[in-house]
C-alpha cells in the first residue's frame, strides 16, 4: 500500500518553530531504506535549522526546529518533495531484493 | 563481465546510462531548456529532473535489455555541480542501490568526463583540456591523481559563452553554445578582445564584462553584428584555451590533447553525444572505480557542490 505521513507545525509559546511528520512504510526494511536515502546530505543553510530523522518499527520519524517559521517551511517542503521521490522510486523499483 | 548503471545530472542535463565492460548498453538524457535570455536556476532544474527521472531510468534498463539483477553496481554523480539538482539525482540512486542490493559509488564529475573520453578515444596519457558551462581545467595524470595544471580563476568558459548568449538573447535549445557557434561562422569582423591568459590559468569574466558592454554599444550604432562578436568571442576564448593546454603539455611532454565537456562538442562533432554531460561516463568511471575496488557507504554519499578533480585518489591506474 502507499504510505500516509502524518504531520503538524506548531508555533509554541517558544520562539523556535518546530515540526515533526511521522510516516508509516509497508515494513521495517522500507522506511530504513528511506531513512539512509533521505538522510546523508547536510542542509542547504548553514544555520537557523536543525532535522533529527530516525526510524521506528515501520516508521519513519523525522522532528524539525528552526529559528524561523520561514526556515522551518523551506526545510520541511524541501524534505518533503525529497520524500516523494523517494517513495515513487520505491514504489516503481521496489519491493526490496531478499536480503 | 561487470555492469554499472551511472546517474548523473549535476547541470541542466539528467542522464542515466549503462556500461558492460567498455560497452554502452545505454544512454538516455534529458535537457532542461530555459527561454532565451535566461539561464537555469537550481531550484528549477531539480523539478525539471524530478519529474523525468524515474522514467529515463526505466528507459536506461529497457533500451540495454537489462533487468535490476544484471547490474553490478550503482554510480551516481557526488559533485562537483548545483546542490539541489545533485541531491534529486542522488535519492533515486542510494534508493535503487538499497532495493536492488548493489553497491553505491559517489563518482566525480569531471573524472566522468575524462574516463569516458579515454574510453571513446583509447589515448595513451593525453593532456586533458576539460571545458564546460561549469569546469574549465588543463589536467594531467601523475601518480593516482588527476593534476590540474592550469584552470579557470573565476568562471568557466561555457557558462562565459552561455551568458553571452543571453545578453543577444539567441534561443537556448540545443544549447547557447551550439548557437553561438552557427552564428560565428557567419561572422565577418573580428572585434578584438582581452586576452587574459594569466600563467598556467586563464580568467573569463572580464571579457563577459567587455563583451556584454561592447554588445550594447557596437550592436546599437551598428558598427558590427551579432555573428561578428560570436566569430570574435570563440576565437579569443579559444586562442587562449590553447595557449594553456600547450603549456601544459609542453609540461608534461604529451604530444596527445583529450577534449572533454560540453563546450568540446565546439567543433567537434563526432564525440557530440560524449562531451555533453551524460548517465554513461558517470557508469564508466564508476566501472573503473568499482573494479579497483572502491566503494561509497551510504552515510558518506553526500553530494558536494564543491569537489575538486585533484581530490580523487586513482586506484586504477598506475
Amino acid at each position: 500500500g502507499t504510505p500516509r505521513g502524518q504531520g503538524r507545525a506548531t508555533q509554541l509559546s517558544s520562539p523556535f518553530p518546530v515540526c515533526s511528520l511521522d510516516v508509516p512504510f509497508p515494513s521495517s526494511r522500507e522506511a530504513t531504506i528511506a531513512l539512509r536515502s533521505l538522510s546523508p546530505d547536510k542542509e542547504p543553510r548553514k544555520g537557523g535549522i536543525s532535522k533529527l530523522i530516525t526510524v521506528s518499527g515501520s516508521t519513519l520519524s523525522v522532528r524539525w526546529s528552526a529559528d524561523e517559521a520561514r526556515i522551518l517551511r523551506v526545510s520541511v517542503n524541501s524534505f518533503l518533495d525529497h520524500l516523494s521521490l523517494v517513495m515513487e522510486t520505491m514504489e516503481m523499483f521496489g519491493p526490496p531484493v531478499a536480503v | 563481465m561487470t555492469v554499472v548503471i551511472g546517474f548523473e545530472g549535476s547541470a541542466n542535463k539528467i542522464g542515466i546510462g549503462i556500461i558492460r565492460d567498455g560497452e554502452v548498453l545505454s544512454n538516455p538524457r534529458r535537457t532542461y531548456i530555459t527561454p532565451p535570455g535566461q539561464g537555469f536556476l537550481p531550484s528549477d532544474t531539480a523539478r525539471h529532473h524530478r519529474a523525468v527521472i524515474l522514467t529515463v531510468l526505466k528507459e536506461a534498463l529497457e533500451q540495454a535489455g537489462l533487468k535490476p539483477a544484471d547490474i553490478d553496481c550503482v554510480a551516481y554523480t557526488k559533485g562537483p555541480g548545483m546542490g539541489a539538482p545533485l541531491v534529486t539525482v542522488a535519492l533515486v540512486a542510494r534508493t535503487v542501490s538499497q532495493l536492488w542490493g548493489k553497491p553505491l559509488l559517489g563518482v566525480n564529475h569531471c573524472i566522468g568526463h575524462i574516463e569516458m573520453g579515454r574510453l571513446i578515444t583509447k589515448a595513451n596519457n593525453p593532456t586533458v583540456l576539460y571545458v564546460s558551462g561549469g569546469n574549465t581545467q588543463v589536467i594531467a595524470y601523475s601518480e593516482r591523481r588527476y593534476r590540474i595544471f592550469g584552470e579557470t580563476i573565476d568562471i568557466a568558459v561555457g557558462n562565459c559563452l552561455d551568458r553571452f548568449a543571453r545578453v543577444i538573447k539567441i534561443s537556448n535549445d540545443p544549447s547557447p553554445g551550439y548557437n553561438i557557434e552557427q552564428m560565428a561562422k557567419k561572422g565577418s569582423q573580428y572585434v578584438e578582445l582581452p586576452y587574459t591568459v594569466k600563467g598556467m590559468d586563464v580568467s573569463f569574466s572580464g571579457i563577459l564584462s567587455y563583451i556584454e558592454d561592447a554588445a550594447h554599444k557596437m550592436l546599437s550604432s551598428g558598427q558590427c553584428t551579432s555573428e561578428d562578436l560570436c566569430f570574435s568571442l570563440q576565437e579569443t576564448l579559444f586562442s587562449m584555451l590553447v595557449e594553456i593546454t600547450e603549456r601544459a603539455m609542453a609540461h608534461c611532454g604529451s604530444q596527445e590533447v583529450l577534449i572533454v565537456g560540453g563546450v568540446g562538442c565546439n567543433k567537434y562533432a563526432e564525440a557530440f553525444k560524449f562531451c555533453i554531460d551524460n548517465g554513461a561516463m558517470i557508469a564508466q568511471a564508476g566501472w573503473e572505480m568499482f573494479r579497483s575496488g572502491q566503494v561509497t557507504e551510504l552515510e558518506d554519499s553526500w553530494i558536494t557542490q564543491r569537489y575538486r578533480t585533484d581530490e580523487v585518489e586513482v586506484t586504477w591506474r598506475d
